[in-house]
């Protein structure tokens, strides 16, 4: 087998793992509380019933909610792979319906936010770090600065408060309501759900654009303090490539100064800067919930708001963090892919991270 | 100490330490800057009583008895402003440092036992850095809140709200301590090795002496930097979810919350109603930037040899 397979299959394997302690620690964390709260996680499909109390002794019995945690976790667990996350009588859905319907939203803004921030992180921090003190050097590092500064939901206030309500250049939202009768009418075919995607595969050009409008202040808001980030430490890796030997050696043998520096020295130095951001996924995903609330934009976190405006909804709070866990994972998988695929030392276990 | 005059004679530092300076000093001079009409149990937030004709819903402008003006619903800018700070302080330092004394703990103890134990303990971390802090607080709510007044607390609840735990505050402490964790697991797996930790072994040093007085004091530095950095991150955090609603009880956050309507509103004007969230929304960046900058000193001070990562 290809090492760079066996690797891949190494970190997959991580993945259901981790998902095992972290539902685990959720089921614990829910153990706390007393046993009216947890029956509400076993809420069942329609709704009210008119005796409650009954419900309830219903549900403790049906469920062994008296049961030691080892058991009940393992049933609710079975449960959770069947498919079965709970009834949420807030949005009168099942809740894995309600996630994966709005999974689309959320990966759209998460995908386009990493492709902006990921190559102008590492190129900023390639040009700060090649010369430091030049100018250039101290333009980035001011505005990373300033970039970190500012809390991502100040940031998307300001940005709606500038450019939605003062120029009214870019809406709130994920499509303009004349178009959101477009995308849902049976003459659009919904193929990926990403809008940019499906308006082009559709030949409506103006759903893309229109969707990309949309996208745009969120997905800034989203990148810019993960790029600054990103580029500080791809500049501190950069700064100590650049004095090393193969670099001399490289420059040396006359090789153009540009092949050396985003062809030998950004391999080894993109590393720590992927690392950090693999380490920060959950962090971006987090980030983009935020944005999305702040924007008002249709994604996964919906469940979350609609969670905990009323009563807790246990079922969609519960549902929520496990499917959040969900998305941090093939995020961290890509950048834990890409650092193998770039350092060999990585993809053959040598090198501890 | 012959590295204090040196953190002292760069200007960034001595910037950093007068805006905390200025956060502390506003936070332990609320009382006289903006007087709270129950002394005994000040609340965060003031209605402005103000004979005017307009309607409650619109904010009004500074005007001298109101140097900031007020929210939509009359709050008085100023005073939450001065009280703000005092919440902020105490919420930054009893998360950060709780948060750093879990992290510390948990990495020494499984480095210095070390083998599988820490092969295992190091797996967990990483574990925890899947999951997004903001999808605990609504659970923690569940486990916080009894359903209804009729229930009873079961004990872990009440020993909570005894220690005046609200959600947001346990899960920034139950999913942040990993890096703290990380780092010092790290200087110690390599302190271990070290000479004089092998020789304060041989003569007889006990284990909880070995991690406190030999290991801790040499791997803790980079776990300092992260908490001072932690203190305003954790303000941040805790101003994001109260203004998108989880709670987390963050006076600045709530103001910001209430004047949503006047910042991206149909009404709304930056230029016109800048009351309603600059003073707040600067507050928030400068508590943040004075914390990020002496962190950032303190890692020159105390790593210099990794001072070309510093920030700024």
């Amino acid at each position: 087998m290809p090492p760079t397979l066996k690797f891949v299959i190494r970190r997959l394997l991580a993945i259901p793992l981790t998902l095992l302690v972290i539902t685990i620690v959720l089921y614990g964390i829910v153990m706390l509380a007393p046993i009216e709260a947890r029956v509400s996680l076993y809420e069942p499909r329609g709704g009210k019933s008119r005796n409650p109390e009954a419900l309830r002794q219903h549900i403790i019995k049906e469920y062994g909610l008296n049961d030691p945690y080892p058991i009940q976790y393992a049933r609710w667990a079975f449960r959770l792979l069947q498919g079965d996350w709970g009834w949420s009588p807030l949005l009168r859905t099942d809740v894995l319906e309600a996630l994966v319907t709005r999974t689309p939203a959320t990966v759209e803004l998460t995908l386009y936010s990493v492709l902006l921030l990921v190559p102008l992180g590492l190129a900023s921090g390639v040009v700060a770090g090649w010369r430091p003190g030049r100018p250039a050097d101290h333009g980035f590092r001011l505005i990373a600065f300033v970039a970190t500064s500012i809390p991502p939901f100040i940031l998307g206030l300001m940005l709606l408060g500038i450019f939605y309500v003062g120029l009214q250049w870019f809406p709130p939202g994920r499509i303009d309501i004349a178009d959101s009768f477009v995308v849902t009418s049976p003459s659009f075919n919904t193929i990926t759900g990403l809008l940019t995607i499906d308006g082009l595969l559709n030949g409506r050009l103006d759903i893309t654009l229109n969707a990309f409008r949309h996208l745009a202040l969120p997905a800034i808001t989203l990148s810019l303090a993960h790029w600054a980030t990103l580029g500080r430490v791809t500049r501190a890796a950069i700064i100590e490539e650049r004095t090393k030997e193969y670099i001399t050696a490289a420059r040396g043998r006359g090789l153009p100064r540009q092949t050396v520096v985003w062809r030998h020295a950004l391999r080894n130095a993109m590393i720590p800067g992927l690392n950090s951001t693999a380490l920060s996924a959950a962090s971006l995903i987090m980030g983009v919930f935020v944005v999305e609330i702040v924007f008002g934009f249709p994604g996964v976190s919906e469940l979350a708001t609609l969670s905990w405006v009323y009563t807790p909804d246990a079922a969609a709070a519960m549902g929520f963090a496990i499917y959040s866990v969900l998305l941090v994972l093939p995020l961290m998988f890509v950048f834990d892919v890409i650092q193998g695929i770039v350092d060999p030392r990585i993809r053959e276990g040598i090198a501890e991270r | 100490m012959k590295s204090l005059p040196r953190f002292f004679s760069r200007i960034q530092n001595l910037l950093a330490v007068a805006i905390i300076v200025l956060y502390i000093f506003v936070a332990i001079a609320a009382p006289r800057l903006a007087p709270p009409q129950d002394p005994e149990n000040p609340s965060p937030f003031r209605v402005a009583s103000v004979a005017t004709t307009t309607s409650r819903h619109i904010p009004l402008p500074p005007a001298p008895d109101l140097p900031l003006g007020t929210t939509p619903g009359r709050l008085d800018v100023f005073y939450t402003l001065v009280w703000g700070t005092r919440s902020a302080l105490r919420f930054g330092l009893t998360v950060a440092l709780t948060t750093a004394c879990v992290g510390i703990a948990i990495g020494a103890v499984s480095a210095y036992i070390g083998g599988p134990v820490n092969r295992l303990t190091l797996r967990i971390t990483d574990t925890f850095l899947t999951f997004p802090v903001i999808a605990g607080a609504a659970l923690f709510r569940l486990v916080l809140y009894p359903v209804d007044q009729q229930v009873s607390m079961t004990p872990i609840q009440s020993l909570l709200s005894s220690l005046g735990m609200e959600p947001v505050m346990l899960t920034l402490i139950l999913f942040s301590w990993m890096p703290y964790a990380r780092m010092v697991n790290a200087e110690i797996a390599k302190l271990k090795q070290v000479a004089y930790v092998q020789a304060a072994r041989s003569v007889g040093a006990g284990h909880l002496r070995l991690i406190l007085r030999h290991l801790l004091p040499n791997a803790i530095s980079p776990a300092v930097v992260l908490v001072g950095r932690d203190i305003g991150g954790m303000v941040i955090l805790q101003a994001a979810f109260t203004f998108i609603g989880i709670g987390g009880g963050s006076p600045w956050g709530y103001l910001l919350a209430v004047g949503r309507d006047w910042i991206i509103g149909p009404s709304a004007s930056l230029l016109k109603y800048w009351w309603v969230y600059l003073p707040v929304t600067l507050a928030l960046i400068f508590f943040g930037i004075g914390w990020n900058l002496l962190a950032d000193g303190l890692n020159s001070a105390l790593n210099p040899h990794r001072s070309h990562q510093r920030l700024w």
